[in-house]
């Protein structure tokens, strides 16, 4: 069963998420909107989804979507009366996986949430391939770095200095980018 | 091959060729054979045989093919093979019989069409059994097969029910007239586990990958009985396996991933420091977590049996080869669906050519092989003489399972 947090920001409408969430058959959390500490909240009770509802996005519910996407990464949904296409395009940049604009059945609530679970799993998985990339060039850049400070130290050519990382990196069961860390650390103490 | 020599120059253009590899990165990324994902989720198990894959990960040999393999051990083969059926692994070491179990939707759970896409090394499993047999006078097969006729069944563990090392256990078993399937009681235990057991006496006995049969002689709880390459002289045994699925999604992924383990092979197998570091750097707590003592003497093919023998092994761990190890041969493959077939996983005939080519992708690493500078063997097939006296070289997988005295039952 999915855990849902549910994060109200509609006073006059207290309650008719939560009915037709309850109804659908899932495990709901109530939360508010001005809970400063929402992140740590969402690590404590590990919902599947995030869902707010609003009636109209504020400067707040936004901050608190940030917040979420970058320390606590989780499926979004947005439930909200407000249609402006600046609101909603504002609201995806900030990490919401859906924006739903009105209209709430308890039939509709699951194939939305479906999709954006999927939706966010995606997103994440384009994330973590960026961060990937990211890393590699720039664990090349270092182990190259480190590499030119063994030819300078020792005096010796390139695969030298190669095979001593690694004949230190294996010796120390380490990966070769922690010794090149380790030797450019050190050069920096030196100089 | 590998003499000082060769070393030199040989690890001299391998570092150019990780040069190069950096240069031509934005060529590749232009043309085709960039990989399409660049991380790749990796499973292993705590055994000496990991050691290409963690080379392959840690020193360097992944990022020159523009991958990151992310390494993730594993605590059991069946959590192994769980994690690589819902794709939380991309791709993982694996045991022969394990891939094809999950190909064939033999070991629980639906079909899963599986690939195997190289061996990754020979040799270098045992049998062992405890210090209790060897001072009952249990010391080699004949002893062992005299001892189990007159005691009630003894209880040794394999690593999982279809896997290499159960298969290696019964075909011995069988070799000595033992039926493995009454004889002796039959349990599975995760690899790093054995030792454990085998000391607090719950099992008389293990066959499982290195370091285990050297630990436990190290903790004096058990000895050697028999190595599997004294079962079978340079057999198959663990292959690097992928989801069909996911060889077809990222066909330049799988291949990069090939070419980064078949160069870490290749460096292990360079010369001697480089082996001995290879142990040092897979002793580590987060890759086989045991000794350098318990993992270099047979990583560096130095036996002991536990009994006083010792010997210079001439089919030791073998990774490379100049890439002779790493073939996905299909004769080998054939010949775990034989005994399948001979123990009853499989109760009728099966499409042995139509398996075992659609399961080992030559074409894939015929494609690698060539990109690395192998030369390739003429046939897919090749010969060995098992420890029967019998002959395997591929043909006729029926016949050859039908040929055992102890074997296909009537059902």
């Amino acid at each position: 069963m999915l855990r849902i947090m549910l994060i109200n920001d509609t006073p006059k409408k207290v309650g008719r998420l939560k009915v037709a969430l309850e109804e659908a058959g899932f495990d709901v959390i109530d939360e508010s909107v001005s809970a400063l500490d929402l992140p740590q909240r969402v690590e404590q009770l590990r919902p599947d989804v995030v869902l707010f509802d609003t009636d109209s996005p504020t400067r707040d519910v936004m901050e608190q979507v940030c917040l979420l996407s970058r320390d606590q990464p989780r499926p979004i949904v947005m439930f909200t009366d407000d249609q402006d296409p600046r609101t909603m395009r504002q609201a995806i940049q900030s990490g919401v996986s859906a924006y739903i604009v009105e209209g709430i059945n308890a039939q509709r609530i699951k194939p939305i949430l479906d999709v954006a679970i999927a939706r966010f799993e995606s997103d994440q998985a384009l994330r973590q391939q960026l961060l990937a990339r990211e890393q590699q060039l720039d664990e090349r850049k270092r182990i190259e770095q480190a590499k030119g400070i063994l030819m300078r130290m020792k005096d010796c050519n390139e695969d030298d200095a190669y095979t001593l990382m690694r004949r230190q990196a294996m010796s120390k069961q380490q990966k070769l980018i922690q010794v090149a860390e380790q030797i450019i650390a050190m050069d920096k103490m030196l100089q | 091959m590998h003499d000082d020599d060769t070393t030199a120059s040989t690890s001299a253009s391998e570092n150019n060729q990780s040069t190069k590899t950096v240069q031509s990165q934005t060529a590749w990324v232009a043309g085709s054979d960039a990989p399409e994902i660049p991380l790749v989720n990796l499973g292993f198990m705590a055994l000496t045989d990991s050691a290409p894959l963690i080379v392959a990960a840690t020193q360097g040999f992944a990022q020159a093919q523009g991958l990151t393999l992310e390494l993730h051990r594993q605590p059991s083969w069946s959590t192994l093979r769980d994690k690589l059926a819902t794709g939380e692994l991309d791709a993982a070491q694996n045991l022969y019989g394990l891939v094809y179990a999950m190909h064939l939707g033999l070991s629980g759970g639906s079909a899963t069409p599986m690939a195997v896409l190289m061996n990754l090394n020979h040799n270098g499993q045992a049998i062992t059994l405890s210090k209790r047999l060897l001072d009952a006078g249990v010391h080699d097969g004949a002893s062992l097969a005299a001892y189990i006729r007159q005691h009630p069944p003894l209880r040794l563990a394999q690593t999982f029910p279809t896997g290499t090392h159960a298969l290696w256990l019964n075909f011995y078993l069988g070799s000595l007239g033992i039926d493995p399937r009454r004889d002796v009681e039959s349990v599975v235990i995760p690899p790093a586990q054995m030792v454990d057991y085998l000391a607090r006496g719950d099992i008389d006995g293990f066959c499982a990958g290195e370091p285990w049969g050297a630990h436990a002689i190290a903790e004096q709880a058990g000895f050697t009985l028999i190595t599997s390459q004294q079962i079978w002289p340079d057999h198959p045994e663990k292959v690097l396996s992928a989801r069909a699925e996911f060889v077809a999604a990222y066909p330049n992924t799988t291949r990069a991933l090939m070419r980064a383990v078949l160069e870490a092979s290749r460096f292990i197998e360079l010369n001697q420091d480089n082996r001995e570091d290879t142990a040092a750097l897979i002793s580590g707590q987060d890759y086989v977590g045991a000794s350098t003592s318990a993992i270099t003497p047979r990583f560096l093919g130095r036996y002991e049996d536990g009994q006083g023998h010792a010997w210079q092994d001439a089919h030791a761990l073998r990774f490379f080869a100049d890439g002779h190890v790493n073939v996905p041969y299909l004769s080998d493959a054939s010949w775990f669906l034989s005994q399948f077939r001979r123990w009853g996983l499989l109760t009728a005939t099966p499409d042995y050519q139509q398996i075992v080519s659609d399961v080992q992708r030559l074409d894939l690493f015929q494609q690698v092989a060539t990109q690395v500078g192998l030369s390739l063997p003429h046939s897919a097939q090749r010969q060995s003489t098992l420890c029967d006296g019998q002959i395997w070289d591929g043909q006729n997988p029926e016949h050859y399972a039908q040929s055992f005295a102890i074997g296909i039952e009537a059902h």
